[in-house]
């Protein structure tokens, strides 16, 4: 009898260890996926502030009336570009502002039919929309795996190990206050 | 927006359902029916072991006598031979005369009637694997007549632009995007791994859809291949494939078609690196071959009647237990896949669709967009060229309803048409738009001109008409005669009745879907369609917050289907009891013709060793 104990208590210890092997590496794995998808916002930021030159230069010629357009974009790039390196928070307001800027140019640029139908144009504002959108699905995807990763270490087993081992919940992109403002509607 | 907002009132059906939960569901779905299908495959091989076993011992004996009458094998062999066999005599008198046995022996009966059939039959599928798990999709490609997109060409940079936002939604490497230049619009995803898979785009998909619609269609394509579809895809084909590997192998000795398909197979497995293009044809032989539409065997019989040679005659003659083994493997292969494989796998299928609507659906958090696409591109569906043999990767049904000239005419016939229609233009002004769409759009309306009495428009008509018949080869009347039509409108009532008439033949030819020669075509196999209906994918997307208005058809008649399965039950169920018992009738006739065989040789070979 004193035996069968000895190997059930051997099994459960054995048992509680790979449970806490595999727990571990699966919380790892998701931690990695969640870095992995905030590096491809970053990637696709970068993107964007590569494209506004040329977006820049392409305008130039055809708004000579709207320099201060064109210069508060290019300012909000310089800006933006400065802060990728330096803190968080800073780098949302950069971002936003650079996004603020890039909505006023195609707001003025509605006014210039010339402009509008010139095919380089249409091409880099393509890109531009792509750039957008990828922007987007990047902080989506970052979102989803973040909730994943956050699920993960919140659900009842594996919450008892989550935070001794080191996890701890990410923080979810929520839209800044400025996207926000812009998703008003008036009836 | 995640976090907080929770006080927003959530519109919609009641029923909503989240994406998450939908791929969920269908993820479940995924594996019960995956059971089914295995089970439906298993189920087909008992009698497919059943039917091939006989014939691999035969073979295994009548070699043995060969090899006895020139070396004596020991006597040790014989016996083994003997042991095999009384343990498989146990098992028939259990099963026909009800006498009593252990169950030991009985196990060891069914493992002597059932493995060597099931071994050969896992060897093949294997083998089929191996072969075209390296082949690639280069075949598949060059078939298609793909092309990269310009990024100069607003709509195919938009198309270029799209595929990487979704496969950062999704969180994977952006996959590669080719273009075929067909006027139908869909889109598939090719491979067998997702590091090799591509996702081809007809241009005139990315004609006409917006960027909202785009971008859903490259979301499903996207998760198909996160989900993993290339896999089961191959999976499932390979399955097909050896069923008519099976086919071709057991037929073999019939007729040169199958011959000339083994000799491609064979040719193909040693040829060391694997050749892509060949590959797909290879492929596509050995899914025809699973159809059972290969005429050897009457051939056969021709041969027998027409008397050609007595060396002919002898050969038929000792072939004959074989044709009854033959007859009864197609048989069971016939009914067996038809009702058990390919419903289960066509619902199987089904399940992957759904699943990746609903992960399209996370991916771009907009199911209008794969809504109104589905939508669209169900109304311009039609058969890609080269695409036959991948039928079942595509987004929407690329067969069924199909119009007349979207996929109607094969590349090389298209460019014929143009060829044709510029030059029947009067001035001769030779610049042949390879255009498809616009030749097609700027024919439809000089047909209407032409209609409308303008006597230029009809003569040039007439003049394409006359030469594209006789360049096409094809039915004259795929065009209505424009002198009639001119003759009509003035009240000449028999050319009305030649053009009812042939408004009428056109209905009737244009019906049903007579595409391919070769319908190597996996989708349209079965009677259950490997695609979801477009209104229960469209309600499903409607669930989780497309705003897509569903006609409020009528509740289904499910009385009518219940009366109707009562009525018809029985009779198919008897059906189904016949066929089988028409199996076993030929497989006992084929092994009573094998034993009179064998004991000929027997006798033959043991004469011989006594001189």
């Amino acid at each position: 009898m004193h035996g069968v104990q000895q190997w059930v208590a051997i099994g459960i210890a054995g048992g509680a260890i790979v449970w806490l092997i595999l727990a571990y590496n699966s919380l790892v794995a998701l931690r990695v996926r969640t870095q992995n998808a905030w590096a491809q916002v970053d990637v696709q930021l970068k993107r964007r502030h590569d494209l506004i030159p040329n977006l820049v230069e392409t305008a130039r010629g055809y708004m000579q009336h709207e320099r201060s357009t064109l210069e508060a974009v290019t300012q909000a790039r310089t800006n933006a570009v400065a802060a990728a390196s330096g803190p968080l928070p800073q780098r949302v307001v950069a971002e936003s502002v650079l996004t603020g800027a890039l909505g006023k140019f195609f707001a003025v640029a509605e006014n210039y039919p010339q402009l509008r139908a010139s095919e380089n144009m249409q091409l880099l504002q393509e890109e531009l929309t792509s750039t957008e959108n990828r922007i987007a699905t990047a902080r989506q995807f970052y979102n989803d795996e973040t909730m994943r990763y956050n699920t993960a270490q919140a659900i009842f087993p594996r919450s008892l190990m989550a935070r001794p081992f080191g996890f701890s919940p990410a923080t979810m992109f929520a839209a800044d206050e400025a996207d926000r403002a812009n998703v008003q509607v008036k009836f | 927006m995640i976090s907080g907002d929770a006080n927003l009132p959530v519109t919609g059906p009641r029923d909503r359902m989240s994406f998450f939960d939908a791929q969920r569901r269908n993820r479940r779905a995924t594996w019960r029916l995956s059971v089914m299908s295995v089970l439906a495959a298993v189920v087909m091989g008992i009698p497919l072991a059943l039917i091939v076993t006989p014939l691999l011992y035969a073979a295994a004996l009548i070699g043995a006598s060969i090899v006895n009458y020139f070396r004596p094998l020991p006597a040790d062999f014989w016996q083994q031979g003997d042991r095999l066999a009384h343990f498989a005599a146990i098992a028939g008198n259990w099963m026909f005369n009800h006498q009593p046995a252990d169950p030991a022996s009985l196990a060891a009966g069914a493992a002597v009637l059932l493995l060597p059939g099931v071994i050969l039959s896992v060897a093949l599928w294997l083998g089929v694997n191996a072969l075209f798990e390296r082949a690639g999709v280069g075949g598949a490609l060059l078939a298609l007549k793909v092309r990269e997109p310009n990024p100069a060409d607003v709509h195919e940079l938009r198309l270029a632009d799209v595929a990487p936002e979704m496969a950062i939604a999704a969180g994977v490497p952006a996959p590669r995007i080719l273009l075929i230049d067909a006027p139908a619009a869909n889109a598939a995803v090719i491979g067998t791994l997702p590091e090799d898979a591509r996702i081809v785009v007809t241009r005139g998909l990315v004609e006409r859809l917006n960027r909202d619609e785009l971008a859903g269609a490259l979301a499903h394509l996207v998760a198909s291949i996160g989900n993993g579809d290339l896999k089961i895809a191959f999976r499932v084909t390979s399955v097909f494939e050896t069923c008519g590997l099976l086919v071709a192998l057991i037929n073999s000795p019939f007729g040169p078609q199958s011959r000339r398909t083994l000799w491609r197979v064979v040719r193909y497995a040693f040829a060391g690196k694997g050749d892509a293009e060949e590959a797909a044809i290879v492929a596509a032989l050995l899914t025809r071959g699973a159809g059972l539409e290969t005429d050897d065997i009457d051939n056969l019989f021709d041969t027998i009647s027409s008397k050609e040679s007595v060396l002919r005659s002898i050969r038929n003659f000792l072939l004959f237990p074989i044709f009854f083994t033959n007859m009864a493997i197609k048989l069971s292969l016939w009914f067996f896949s038809g009702v058990m494989l390919e419903p289960s796998v066509a619902l199987l299928w089904r399940t992957r669709k759904y699943l990746a609507d609903a992960a399209a659906v996370q991916l771009t958090r907009n199911p209008d967009g794969l809504a109104e696409a589905l939508r669209k591109l169900n109304g311009g569906r039609g058969a890609i060229p080269g695409g036959e043999w991948a039928s079942h990767l595509f987004l929407v049904n690329p067969g069924g309803s199909d119009r007349m000239h979207d996929g109607k005419h094969n590349a090389a016939q298209q460019e014929r048409i143009a060829r044709n229609w510029a030059a029947s233009e009067a001035g001769g002004k030779n610049n042949p738009t390879s255009d498809m769409p616009t030749v097609l759009r700027e024919i439809a309306a000089t047909g209407r001109a032409a209609i409308a009495g303008d006597q230029k428009a009809a003569a040039r008509m007439e003049a394409f008409r006359q030469s594209a018949a006789a360049a096409l080869r094809t039915n004259v009347a795929e065009m209505p005669d424009w002198s009639d039509v001119a003759a009509a409108q003035h009240g000449d009532p028999q050319a009305l009745r030649r053009l009812q008439q042939f408004s009428r033949k056109m209905e009737e030819t244009c019906e049903p879907q007579q595409d391919s020669p070769q319908s190597s075509d996996l989708s349209q196999k079965g009677f259950l369609s490997f695609y979801p209906s477009l209104k229960r994918r469209l309600k499903r997307l409607d669930r989780m917050g497309a705003h897509v208005k569903l006609e409020s058809a009528g509740r289904k008649p499910w009385i009518a289907i219940g009366v109707l399965g009562v009525l018809l039950g029985p009779p198919l169920l008897a059906a189904g009891a016949l066929l089988v018992l028409l199996v076993g009738i030929l497989t006992m006739a084929s092994l009573t013709f094998l034993l009179v065989w064998l004991a000929f040789i027997h006798a033959a070979t043991g004469l011989l060793i006594r001189q």
